[in-house]
């Protein structure tokens, strides 16, 4: 299932190019080229510190504390990677907890979703909030603008679910 | 009638000032089976679930569906259903059956087989289960740091406190709710000041609290709450596929979460589908599985006033933790709200869990007096500590709070008020006085705290939001004010978020930051001599046997 994600990931990404992401991402930073993990990589921190990227793509050791508070590292910069979240789904799933590394593969995706943007599609999935429509724009927004096909799929399944069991805008 | 004069003394005990009644199946008021309970049943076709605990598919409810897409191990469903109740009941507690092994066979039944399980076991066996089942194979407990003032130094002393005694998550929330960014501040400065490696939170509403962590005010959440019946799960504002979504987010930006289930919470909002609190607290288990989160609060949370009126009650608390652990989740096992006013009770609240030991054995010990608890109050309290830590020295339990002296309470104390104290400054917040400082040091509750203007404060939060202040500016505030070694911890905090070690299955830091979790720490619990035994934890059983309190007989002149 993963390999699957990944792929289509992958595809999409070559498809749209890297536009509009809050969080850029090095073209280099693909799920091909990453290592097969396992749950005997686990901590990253201790084990692999040079497999973990901040998202430019600079080494995590690289960024200092004096960088810092000199003001050099901006905050974006002190944020997850999505390869390092997929590392870490894969150390899930080697530890035999395959939903999480579903979870984190989504969250892979939404790195680069802007705060303000991601609150709001949040609360567009939340009862009564949408109509199928605007869950499917949503869908579309996230295949086309982030790249984010798991996640995409997530809003087309919530549309056909949410008309079914009455959540849509309206419905209450 | 003329009064028996032992029944009237009875009745002015404090046991009688709880709760009790009698149960009432079809509004839900039954902990453990009700008999409008589904049979557990499942279909799988073509690798689909087909049927699930009596319902056919196109008849799935929301939930139903989300658990059938996603929460249940497909591939081993249909054997592991096969088996009998009583049978898996078994390899709960043999000895001889290792956790993976009973884990494999638990993550792939249906939410009402795996209730039926829960209900072969007698409340002895489930402190058995426990013991093996939960995720990582050291205990710890978590603390609630709050106060009705939202005094920000007094949370920074509080949470260092607490730090050093060893509640390596604390979790503060707020009296009044714009003070939400000072709070989540306040806590994090005064638990690096404390010990390095404590990651804190602030429980406020789902989309505010997941802002505070997006600018590193926070390292984890665990208030997302999910519910049993779908129509609690609306009126709480949310679906399966928005809480999933949430989940995503808190991932997406390096933050450990967990969710928040309980049982009791559907009868308090109306709509039980008259379903026994144990499956229904199953519905919740599942759905957070389903959603990749890699752990739960539960054991009734907040709600525990309603299992612990009804016969079994707390039996089903100590099951519904057993079941979370069951499916693999890391449990924060409540032991929060306060509920009785026996004290003989709220010590057998916590007893299955605090004896097993789980990830949490309170997901809220109160680190302040009850009275300055603005999560309504816990079952136990920081003038508990002495006794608490007198029933881990007793039993040889790590209850996960260790003893420390005065002194160096009023150490950690001041350290943690003047670090907060130089943040403020650095951040441009209102003030916090020396006098500030030193009444947090040696105070014990708000009131002994200077009042602050608090229209000025809930300003300076919003205009702190409004400028875009981030974790950054803390750690130049710290530096700037010579404050290195916090500076130092809160730096460090920000480098594991990028790095995500601690987003997996029931993680900490120690001191050093090393990241302990379900992976490098699993339970290996199989029978005597093997899991986790605190008096080979040398350096933690020694600080349990050493209270202060106790007296040295080579030291005593008879």
């Amino acid at each position: 299932m993963s390999e699957v994600d990944d792929l289509v990931a992958k595809i999409m990404s070559e498809l749209n190019g890297n536009g509009g992401t809050a969080t850029k991402t090095p073209t280099t930073d693909t799920a091909s080229s990453e290592p097969n993990l396992t749950a005997k990589d686990f901590p990253l921190f201790r084990k692999h510190p040079d497999l973990v990227k901040a998202p430019s793509g600079k080494q995590l050791k690289t960024i200092t504390f004096q960088d810092i508070v000199d003001g050099k590292v901006d905050s974006k910069e002190l944020r997850i990677a999505p390869s390092t979240l997929r590392m870490q789904g894969k150390i899930s799933a080697g530890a035999g907890r395959s939903q999480i590394q579903n979870n984190f593969q989504r969250a892979a995706e939404l790195t680069g979703v802007p705060d303000d943007r991601l609150l709001e599609m949040y609360g567009a999935l939340r009862p009564f909030r949408s109509s199928k429509q605007d869950l499917l724009d949503i869908a579309d927004e996230l295949a086309n603008k982030y790249n984010a096909p798991i996640c995409s799929n997530w809003f087309k399944e919530a549309a056909t679910n949410y008309e079914k069991h009455q959540k849509l805008k309206g419905d209450n | 009638m003329k009064r028996q004069k032992r029944f009237e003394k009875l009745e002015k005990r404090p046991v009688h000032l709880d709760g009790f009644v009698k149960e009432w199946d079809d509004e839900g008021l039954v902990a453990m089976r009700s008999k409008n309970d589904p049979d557990a049943s499942l279909k799988v076709e073509n690798g689909v679930i087909t049927e699930l605990d009596g319902k056919k598919r196109e008849d799935f409810d929301l939930i139903d569906q989300y658990i059938a897409e996603y929460g249940i191990n497909i591939a081993n469903a249909e054997k592991a259903n096969a088996m009998s109740s009583q049978s898996i009941a078994k390899m709960l507690i043999d000895p001889n059956v290792s956790r993976s092994e009973v884990v494999k066979v638990t993550t792939a039944l249906t939410p009402a087989k795996a209730s039926d399980v829960i209900n072969q076991l007698n409340f002895a066996e489930m402190i058995m289960a426990v013991q093996k089942m939960r995720p990582r194979r050291t205990p710890f407990t978590q603390a609630h740091i709050t106060n009705t003032l939202d005094n920000p130094a007094e949370i920074a002393a509080d949470g260092a406190e607490a730090a050093l005694r060893g509640f390596p998550e604390l979790e503060t929330t707020t009296a009044v709710a714009r003070y939400a960014p000072l709070n989540a501040i306040s806590l994090m400065v005064g638990a690096q000041a404390g010990r390095p490696g404590v990651i804190t939170q602030c429980s406020v509403e789902e989309a505010v609290e997941l802002g505070l962590g997006m600018r590193g005010f926070t390292a984890y959440a665990e208030t997302i709450s999910v519910y049993g019946t779908d129509k609690v799960f609306t009126d709480g504002d949310d679906t399966p596929w928005s809480k999933g979504f949430l989940a995503s987010c808190y991932a997406s930006r390096g933050l450990k979460m967990r969710f928040s289930s309980g049982s009791g919470s559907e009868v308090l909002m109306g709509y039980t589908e008259g379903k026994s609190m144990l499956y229904l607290e199953s519905r919740c288990i599942y759905i957070t599985k389903a959603s990749g989160v890699q752990g739960l609060q539960n054991g009734s949370v907040s709600c525990i006033g309603v299992p612990s009126a009804v016969p079994s009650g707390l039996r089903e608390v100590l099951g519904e933790n057993l079941m979370c652990m069951m499916m693999d989740l890391e449990c924060a096992s409540s032991n929060d709200q306060t509920f009785s006013h026996s004290d003989i009770r709220r010590t057998e609240r916590m007893l299955g869990q605090f004896i097993a030991g789980t990830d949490y054995i309170s997901s809220g010990y109160a680190g302040e007096e009850n009275s300055d608890n603005t999560f309504a109050g816990s079952n136990m309290d920081v003038l508990d500590y002495d006794d608490y830590e007198s029933m881990e020295r007793d039993l040889a339990v790590n209850g996960g709070i260790l003893p420390i002296t005065e002194d160096q309470a009023i150490k950690i104390r001041k350290k943690a008020a003047k670090a907060v104290q130089a943040v403020f400054d650095g951040l441009g917040l209102p003030e916090i006085t020396d006098e500030e400082v030193e009444a947090a040091t040696y105070g014990s509750t708000s009131g002994d705290m200077p009042k602050r203007d608090m229209a000025q404060d809930i300003k300076a939060a919003q205009d702190l939001m409004d400028r875009g202040v981030t974790v950054s500016d803390i750690i130049k505030a710290l530096d700037d004010h010579g404050i290195d070694d916090t500076a130092q911890a809160v730096f460090k905090l920000a480098q594991q978020k990028i790095c995500g070690d601690y987003l997996q299955t029931s993680a900490i830091f120690d001191k050093d930051w090393n990241c302990i979790s379900a992976i490098n720490d699993n339970n290996d619990y199989m029978g005597p001599g093997t899991g986790y035994r605190v008096w080979e934890d040398e350096a933690q059983w020694n600080k349990i046997k050493n209270i202060p309190w106790a007296l040295d007989p080579q030291k005593v002149d008879f």
